[in-house]
């Protein structure tokens, strides 16, 4: 029999279906009185059977099979919105790492190929969006086969531990973003461990230039290899601008070499006034690309704040309350926001009386910082620049007053 | 280039200087700094930081 009919008392019926599969099936009905659930559309419920189907992010689950609770993406500051160096201003790469947004690195081997800024070209990001990361390339630039040009983050490795890269538990992760280009074609990206030694180049495809494309990228968790998660650097997520044969691998495969893109890419440096969005970049855990995970706007600061704390931007900027230690030095001290990830570099501007101490009714001028070595991850001590002149034991304000003066936190990964 | 620091309050040499146009990098001796990691490679290639000052209290 493959269906059992219960007529109703005046009309209808309900027909139970047996699966037309081979094997027994065991349906346990509930032992309290109550309405079943109803249909999918409804509910929310999807799936061949309540137990391993999903429920849709708009009912409230994860829409994964998976499942996740608090920290869904690894990625920080994933719609671009934090920029404490910058505050939205233009960004020239040099020979190395800036960051054009908080926890954003733009790192390359050669410096002024391109420029990289908070809502570059002022066009209209994705909706649900208000800002992005907009790279434009500074010329036709060449590939030299030891060339590399990216645009990542590299993420702590106690906020993907559960991930268990490395192990023969590795999950499964899910990268996905929104991108733009002025160019069409085949990109690339790369996942690669803090030793360089294991590496996932990936491509995808932009169809349409200057349109708005969302993207993801599902890749299976290394089972080899090192894989850190502690403070220092667990995975680092890059997206290719240019990257020259020496540091370029094979997609879609885990490598022992030390990639940085994948082969085939399509180089951005590479054309003059070419450009490259993106926003929305989130890593999770599983197998599908669900929602951005929106935080609020004080924690996306906080978690940033972990890996750098702009202290003092400008003229008239506070920095604390400090105290002549000699007649040419002052001690200033203050507490930092959040725990950082290591004891801070103190990142400072340096400047004739770019800062001043504000005592005995007048401003006492000096050039600079310098860190004490009893500053921790939680405190700073700074000593200013032997060029103040004052009183032993007088306190002060201390202050920026330069249009140029900042001073910075920074314990990047 | 990098200049070495003594600190005023413990006397120990625990903080360096990197220090560029109109912009200082002064970083301390912890080995989870990234900026202290790269200040040991650069000393591994057999680069030698500018002495500290002599502290004067």
């Amino acid at each position: 029999m493959a269906d059992i009919v219960v007529n109703g008392d005046t009309s209808g019926a309900v027909t139970l279906s047996a699966p037309a599969v081979a094997g027994t099936v065991t349906v346990t009905l509930p032992s309290t009185s109550g309405t079943m659930l109803t249909t999918a559309s409804s509910t929310g419920i999807s799936g061949s059977a309540i137990s391993s189907g999903t429920v849709a992010e708009a009912y409230g689950g994860t829409g994964t099979t998976t499942g996740y609770y608090g920290f869904k993406s690894r990625i920080i500051n994933g719609g671009m919105v934090i920029d404490q160096r910058n505050a939205g201003a233009s960004v020239t790469n040099i020979a190395g790492a800036v960051y054009p947004v908080d926890r954003f690195y733009a790192l390359g081997s050669q410096a002024s190929k391109f420029t990289v800024q908070q809502n570059a070209g002022s066009v209209t990001p994705p909706a649900g969006f208000i800002k992005y990361v907009g790279v434009t390339s500074s010329s036709a630039y060449s590939l030299l086969a030891g060339d590399y040009f990216i645009l990542g983050q590299a993420i702590e490795g106690l906020n993907i531990a559960d991930l268990a890269w490395g192990t023969a538990s590795a999950a499964t992760v899910t990268l996905s973003f929104w991108v733009r280009s002025s160019l069409t074609g085949t990109f690339g990206g790369n996942f690669r461990n803090n030793a360089g030694d294991r590496n996932y180049p990936f491509t995808y495809t932009i169809s349409v230039a200057n349109t708005w494309e969302q993207k993801s990228v599902t890749i299976a968790g290394d089972t080899s290899g090192t894989w850190l998660t502690t403070n220092g650097m667990g995975i680092n997520v890059s997206f290719g601008l240019g990257v020259g044969s020496t540091f370029s691998g094979t997609a879609g495969a885990w490598s022992g070499n030390n990639y940085l893109g994948a082969t085939g890419a399509t180089s951005v440096v590479g054309t003059n006034g070419a450009t490259f969005y993106i926003t929305g970049v989130q890593l999770e855990k599983g197998s599908t690309a669900t929602s951005f995970d929106y935080r609020p706007i004080g924690t996306e600061l906080a978690l940033c704040q972990r890996y750098y704390f702009r202290k003092a931007t400008g003229s008239l900027s506070a920095i604390g309350v400090g105290s002549y230690y000699s007649t040419t030095q002052i001690f200033t001290m203050f507490d930092l926001p959040v725990q950082m990830r290591a004891t801070p570099s103190l990142d400072a501007a340096s400047g004739t009386n770019y800062y001043k101490a504000a005592v005995n009714s007048a401003g006492d001028g000096f050039d600079s910082f310098t860190l004490d070595g009893v500053t921790t991850s939680l405190r700073v001590v700074l000593l200013t620049s032997s060029n103040v002149s004052g009183t032993v034991g007088w306190s002060a304000m201390v202050y920026a007053d330069n249009a140029s003066a900042y001073v910075g936190l920074t314990s990047e990964l | 280039m990098y200049k070495l620091i003594k600190s005023l309050i413990s006397g120990n040499i625990d903080v360096v200087n990197k220090i560029t146009d109109n912009k200082i990098l002064s970083i301390p001796f912890d080995p989870d700094n990234t900026d202290y990691q790269a200040y040991l490679k650069w000393l591994a290639e057999g680069n030698t930081p500018l002495p500290a000052d002599e502290v004067t209290q």
